[in-house]
Formats: structure tokens, sequence, C-alpha cells
């Protein structure tokens, strides 16, 4: 039995002053727990993955996403809107709200919409047990120096940037390179929170990464990027021994 | 004593549209140059809904806030996309066009010769003043406890969050522009309030006292008070507007002739003031969030 | 028909002092990325400068613009030495800078209030010329202004574009570590360019004063048309500053042959945030 995508992308292109940067013509995410995007520098993976969470406006194309019995098209909304369905991405280079502490950092990420209103400042505040024990419990797997305080080192900001994610609860899971800036055990503990998370509830993932063996270890389904187009997709084993991915990519990095 | 009142009653005015810059610059990060727009469009407005259509004082004050409302939400929608430097000059672009609007249009706002009379809401003989000064504090207590609020909800840290990094909470879900544009029509439509309450204080209405001081005199006390606390905006006031046109103005003994000098003076201290803190304190005497570091 | 020849004549002369405020704004604008809100202060000093020439000193009118335009350069210079540069050194960001300098502009103008007092000057060609041009009047104050804005205009986009000056000038403005690597004294090309952004400024304010008065206000009252003209014009090009002061001369003076210069002043304000708000679409 064939799971149904949770992300159809079809025929989409988008070009930086004449030069075609993406180019995929089909592409379905979501069919395996976690998927990989590899590909050399340059290959347009970061500028995929902004034309799904809609930072990018797509030049032509469709981009259909399912959380669950509904279809929507994604080329009708907005960024937040997009992130607000359930389709999340954590950012390659470090992002940090600077005078947040880890703590609001995380809240803000659970504060529903209707209470984030400019009213809302004189309603009575409720007590939210119910938040602070979920942020108490992510935060238990992470060794954050002091969790009340501010992020201080580059890992601490990439951590909390993909712990924000994670507390969206997001159908869909866009990560662009986890690893970059995070130290080996970190990113090992992230991995196996987001293996559990996907066992556990109705979550996909979709990595960005160049850690190779980081792909391998926790992918089931690896799709290959060059010059904007997907030349191979499929297991690790069958993407490792492509030829053209052996042409194009391996001989440039170390593994 | 009745002139006494009329300042202290400027400085209130002060506090509360500074108190409002507070929000939108230290809390959002908005740069907004046109504040004598808003406050001046919203005095004008009150003044004409008043005394030329005859509306009662309340109906006036709402209407003239609603109005600058409007007016700031079709300025922000153009405009709170784009950087800084580009709010910084169409807000001030939006306030100039306001100023020239009263000067042109006579018919309106009886242009250079002035418009009045706009009589108080009330009349207790000698207690009109000392009340009239009690209803512009409970509107400034109102900004004063919202922006004190604001330091612990999830809508400060929405706002907090905007500020430090947009795209970031964009990518969170959070609709950022929407809530920017809000906030700023509110806020800003409360300097068109203050604005109206002006109006009755004046009592008549020239284009110069809408004239660019009064965007600077907010911007002077907000920076040197601190722009990231709600008490920097009041301690501002009084160092600028309290001590100058309150303390020296009401007790110091300055000879005639040099009392045309005080307001020129007080302008180049302003400057001088402005130039040094920002760049030697830029947060203020009360000084910055607790930043890292 | 008339309409149109006469908002030519009428604007490019009145456009004249505003072109050169503008490039030379620009100028700044383009090196240092800040907007210079103190520039104002630097047209009414050089009217005040020249006036000064002219009234104590005794000057003519076209003597005293010498001196004048030179004060108006050192003065440039000197803001940008001692409180410009500091202030850059320290990292204050762009928002922050125009705060900064519009205090700076505060404190020159009231300082100025002080010395010379509330009433205006009167800057004057004491024996003008008339002279008839293809049917229309002209003082010779006027085809002063319009040669010497020709002149200085074609001098300027000759020293931007085709000297080595130019070159490092444009070098520092579009990558700072990679021209100083280069050997190029970041110091020496500011102070240059900050040093003709200033006199070209004093020149406009002699011709804004001799137009019209010479008021503590006059540089204020024009500095925010010139903002808008430089981001307008396309931030820090100095053609497209030209360009677009010279459309906004002949705009306002046919704005103001049919109603009133007040109007010619909110449509250009209109016009600018409209231009703001479609350049961030086509961003």
């Amino acid at each position: 039995m064939t799971v149904e995508a949770k992300l159809s992308i079809a025929g989409l292109e988008k070009s930086f002053v004449g030069r075609k940067v993406v180019s995929v013509d089909r592409l379905e995410i979501g069919r395996h727990g976690i998927e990989g995007l590899i590909g050399p520098n340059g290959a347009g993976k970061t500028t995929l993955m902004g034309l799904i969470t809609r930072k990018l406006k797509a030049d032509a194309g469709t981009l259909i996403y399912r959380p669950g019995g509904t279809e929507i098209d994604l080329r009708q909304m907005s960024m937040d809107q997009v992130a607000r369905a359930g389709l999340v991405k954590t950012n390659q280079v470090i992002q940090d709200f600077e005078t947040l502490s880890i703590r609001d950092s995380l809240r803000l990420a659970l504060a529903p919409a209707e209470r984030e209103q400019f009213w809302t400042v004189f309603t009575k505040r409720r007590k939210r047990d119910a938040v602070e024990a979920e942020i108490d419990e992510i935060l238990s797997h992470f060794p954050f120096e002091n969790p009340n305080g501010d992020a201080r080192s580059a890992g601490e900001k990439k951590l909390l940037d993909i712990i924000r994610c994670l507390l969206l609860k997001p159908k869909v899971l866009l990560m662009d390179e986890p690893t970059a800036g995070l130290p080996d055990d970190l990113t090992r503990a992230v991995m196996t929170l987001v293996q559990k998370k996907v066992a556990e509830e109705d979550l996909k993932v979709f990595i960005i990464e160049h850690d190779l063996d980081l792909i391998w270890d926790y992918c089931a389904h690896v799709n290959f990027l060059a010059d904007g187009r997907l030349l191979c997709s499929g297991t690790p084993q069958e993407v490792k021994d492509h030829p053209v991915v052996v042409e194009k990519y391996m001989g440039v990095v170390d593994v | 004593m009745a002139y006494l009142y009329f300042s202290l009653a400027l400085v209130a005015v002060y506090i509360g549209i500074t108190l409002l810059l507070h929000l939108q610059f230290g809390r959002v990060g908005i740069v907004n140059f046109g504040v004598v727009g808003f406050w001046g469009l919203g005095m004008y407005a009150h003044g004409v809904f008043m005394v030329t259509l005859g509306l009662p004082w309340l109906v006036a004050l709402l209407l003239a806030t609603l109005l600058v409302g409007l007016f700031a939400l079709a300025l922000g929608a153009l405009v709170l996309r784009l950087d800084g430097q580009s709010v910084l000059v169409a807000t001030l672009a939006f306030a100039t066009i306001v100023l020239h609007l009263v000067t042109t249009e006579k018919w309106l706002t009886g242009g250079v010769v002035g418009f009045g009379t706009i009589e108080y809401p009330f009349d207790f003989g000698a207690a009109t003043e000392p009340a009239y000064l009690a209803l512009i504090l409970a509107f400034v207590a109102v900004v004063l406890v919202y922006a004190l609020r604001l330091d612990s909800s999830a809508y400060g840290r929405l706002l907090s969050a905007i500020r430090d990094n947009e795209p970031l909470a964009h990518g969170l879900g959070k609709p950022t522009f929407r809530h920017k544009l809000i906030f700023f029509a509110v806020t800003s439509a409360g300097m068109g309030l203050f604005g109206g309450l002006s109006a009755s204080l004046n009592q008549f209405l020239t284009p110069n006292m809408i004239a660019p001081g009064v965007t600077f005199t907010a911007w002077i006390a907000l920076v040197l008070g601190g722009k990231d606390h709600p008490w920097g905006a009041i301690i501002g006031v009084c160092a600028t507007v309290g001590l100058f046109d309150v303390f020296i103005e009401t007790f110091a003994p300055i000879p005639a002739d040099y009392a045309l000098l005080v307001p020129n003076i007080k302008l180049m201290l302003y400057g001088a003031f402005l130039v040094v803190i920002m760049l030697y304190r830029p947060s203020g005497v009360l000084g910055g969030y607790g930043r890292r570091g | 028909m008339w309409l149109l020849t006469d908002s030519i004549y009428i604007g490019l002369i009145q456009a004249a002092p505003l072109i050169l405020a503008t490039m030379g704004f620009t100028l700044i604008y383009y090196l240092n990325g800040f907007i210079n809100v103190t520039y104002a202060e630097n047209i009414t000093f050089g009217a005040y400068f020249a006036s000064v020439f002219q009234t104590f000193l005794g000057f003519g009118f076209f003597v005293s613009i010498v001196p004048a335009v030179l004060l108006a350069g050192l003065f440039s210079v000197l803001t940008f030495v001692c409180v410009f540069r500091p202030a850059m050194a320290r990292g204050v960001g762009p928002t922050e800078m125009i705060i900064l300098s519009v205090g700076l502009s505060f404190f020159f103008r009231y300082g100025a209030t002080l010395v010379f007092g509330n009433n205006p000057y009167f800057l004057e060609n004491a024996n003008p010329q008339y002279w008839t041009v293809l049917g229309k009047g002209i003082t010779d104050t006027q085809v002063a202004a319009l040669t010497l804005v020709a002149v200085v205009t074609i001098g300027l986009l000759f020293f931007i574009y085709r000297t080595r000056w130019g070159e490092m000038m444009r070098a520092l403005a579009n990558n700072r570590d990679l021209a100083e690597a280069s050997g190029i004294d970041p110091a020496r090309v500011s102070m240059l360019i900050w040093f003709i952004a200033g006199a070209a400024g004093g020149l406009a304010g002699i011709f804004f004063g001799v137009f019209a008065l010479v008021t503590p206000l006059m540089g204020w009252n024009m500095i925010l048309i010139i903002i808008m003209l430089s981001i307008v014009g396309g931030i820090g090009s100095v053609r497209g500053a030209l360009i677009a002061s010279v459309a906004a001369g002949i705009l306002t003076a046919a704005i103001t042959l049919v109603s009133q210069p007040l109007y010619a002043e909110i449509i250009l304000l209109l016009v600018f945030i409209g231009v703001l708000r479609l350049r961030w679409k086509r961003a």
C-alpha cells in the first residue's frame, strides 16, 4: 500500500536574473518518515525549500499540500499561513530573537493567535501550566546551560530554532542543514527526538544535509538535486550507488 | 495659576504621545517621524467636528481618533513593509502634508489666521483647568498601564519577536505585517486622541502648533529617557518639557530681554543632548533590555 | 502650451539650487549610506556666510560666493570629522544615524538663530542686469545660477565617473574592506567628498537665499524634498538625483502656475510615498 504524499510538487520553476535555479518536474514528499535532499552547493536545495514555504514565489508549477483529508494549494497562501497549516522550516543560518529568553522564545512558538491580539493585553492572564509542562518536557532532552536565560552559543541558538519549529507541531518539517553549527552529540539528540516524533505523531520530515552519514543513518528515502533538477531518488543504498550521484557529488565530498 | 495647569497639561500630553512613540519605536521598531502629523490631524479634526459641525465634545473626540486611525492604517499599509529609513522619511512626509493642508485649506482650518474657539467639555469655574488636567492624566494612565502590561503578555512577546527578527517570526506562522499595521494604526490613533485633547487645551489652533518641533520633542524625550521602558518616556518628558516649559518658564526669574531666547536655547540643547546620547548611550538613561553578554 | 514652456523655464531656474543640493546630499548618502539631515544646515550656513561677507564686509554678491562656499565645505568636513566619523566608528546604525543628524541639525539651526536672530537676512545682487532670452526676462543672478549649476553638475559627474578620486569613492562606497585593502585611504577620500558635498550645499543655499530670503529655517524647509529626491533618484545615484530634481522643479513650477506652491509640495510628497511603495513591489 502506498501512503499518500503530504506534499506534491509538479513543474516547479524559479529563475534569478535569467538563470533557472530550480526546475523540478515531479517530487512527492511525505511517503516516508524521514526523507533527505542532497546535492552539490548551488544545486537549488535551499531555494526549493523557500518555494515550498512560500518565502519565495515560484515562476511556474503547482504545490499541493495535504495535511490530512483536505488538499491545499500552497500558491494561494502567505508564508505565515503555510506555517500555521503545519508546514514549517528550520533555518540554515542561525536565527534568533535577541531580546527573548529561551523559555520566552518557546512560549512564543506555543502561543495561539487569539492570545496575541492588541486587546488581550488587558484580559486576565490564565495560568498556562500545560504550556510550561510542554516546554519543560522538550527542554529536558537538551543540555541548555540556563533554560530560563538567553541562548548563548551558536549551538544553543541553532538548537532553539529547531525546537521552536517542533513545538509548532508541524505535519511536515523541513530542515535546512540541521548539523551546520551544531556539535555532533547535539545533532544526534535532535535526530533521535525527531525520529521519536515521526514514529509517534503524524509528522513527516524532509532534510537538506551535507553530512551524508546523517542522511544514510536516518533517512528512509533520499532525493538528489543538481543544477535545480531532481536527478534521482530512492533508498539510501540506491542513491549511494547511482552513477550520476557518484559522478556529480560523491567525488567532491568527503564521505 | 491657570497657566501652570496649562503647562502641566502640556507635559501630560507630551507624556502621552511619547509613551505611544515608545510603543511604536521601542516595542516594535517603527520609526515614526510623523508624530506631529497624527497629533495635529487629531487636534484639527476635533476642532472642526466640534466648532464647524457642532458635534458634542466626546463624539468629536472619538471621531477624530477614528479618522487619525484610518489615515495611519492607509499610510502603514503603504510603507510599513519598507526599511526603517523609508518609514522615517515617509512618516515625516505625511506630517509635512498635514501641516501644508492645514495652511492651504483656509475654508476648513482658518489657515494661518487660526481656528477656534474650542471650549472645554465642562465648566466647573476655577476647577475647570484642574479637572481637564485630570482627564488628560486619566488617558495617560491608560496608555501607561497598557505599556507596562505589555511587558509580560503574549502580545508583548510577539511584538518583541517582530522587532528582533521579523522574518523569523513570520516563518513561525505569525502574521507579522498585519500585527505591525494594527499596532501602528491604534497607537497613531492614540496620538490623534491626545491631539484632540490638546484642542480644548489650546482653544485656538494655528498651523505653527503642528510644526516638526513637536515630533522632535517627543523623540528627544524618548531617546533621553530610554526607548525601551515606559518610565523612560516619562522621565524624558519631565527632563525636557517639564524642565524648560514648566519649571523655567514658571519659576526661573529670567529678564524679559532674554526670555525670547529661551526657546532657541532649549531646542539647541535638545539637539546637543540627542547627539551626545546617540553617540555614548543609545539606550538612554534607563538603559536597554537585558541583553546577553 | 504656455504652461509647458513656462513650467520648464521657471522650473529650471528654480530647480538650479535644488539640483546642487540634491547632488551634494546624494554624494554623502552614497559614500556613507546614511541620511544626513545636518546637510540642511549646510545650505543655511552657505547663505549666512555669504550674507555676512556681503553685509558686514561689503563684498559684492559674486565675490562673496567664493569664501562662503569654501567655508560651507569646511563646515561639512568638520561635522564629518567631529561627529559622523566617530559615530560610524561606534557602529551607530543607519536609522539611529538619522536621529543623531537631526539632533546636530537642531543644534546648529538654533545656535545660528541665537547668533543671527529670527529676522531674515537679505542676499542681493546690488546691480541686477535684466536680459531677454527667447522672449522671456531673466536676471544676471539667474543666469549665473544656471551657469554655475551646469558647470558644477558637469564637473561633479566628470569627477565621479571619470577621475581616479571618483573611482576611489565608488570603491569605498561599494566595498569598504576591499577598497582599504587595495590601498585607498578612506579618511582622505571621505573628507574630500564631504567638502565637495558641503560646498555644493553652500552654493545651493546662496542661490536659495538670493532668490528668496535667508532665514534659519531655509535649509530645514528644503531637506525633506532633497532627501526624497535623492531616494527617488535611486539611492546614491548622482545622475538619478539630477534627473529627479529637474523633474521636481518643472512639476513644482507647473503646479504653482495653476494653483499654489504648497499644493506642489504636497503632490511631490504623495508621489514620493507612491514611488517608495512601488520600488518595494519590484524588489
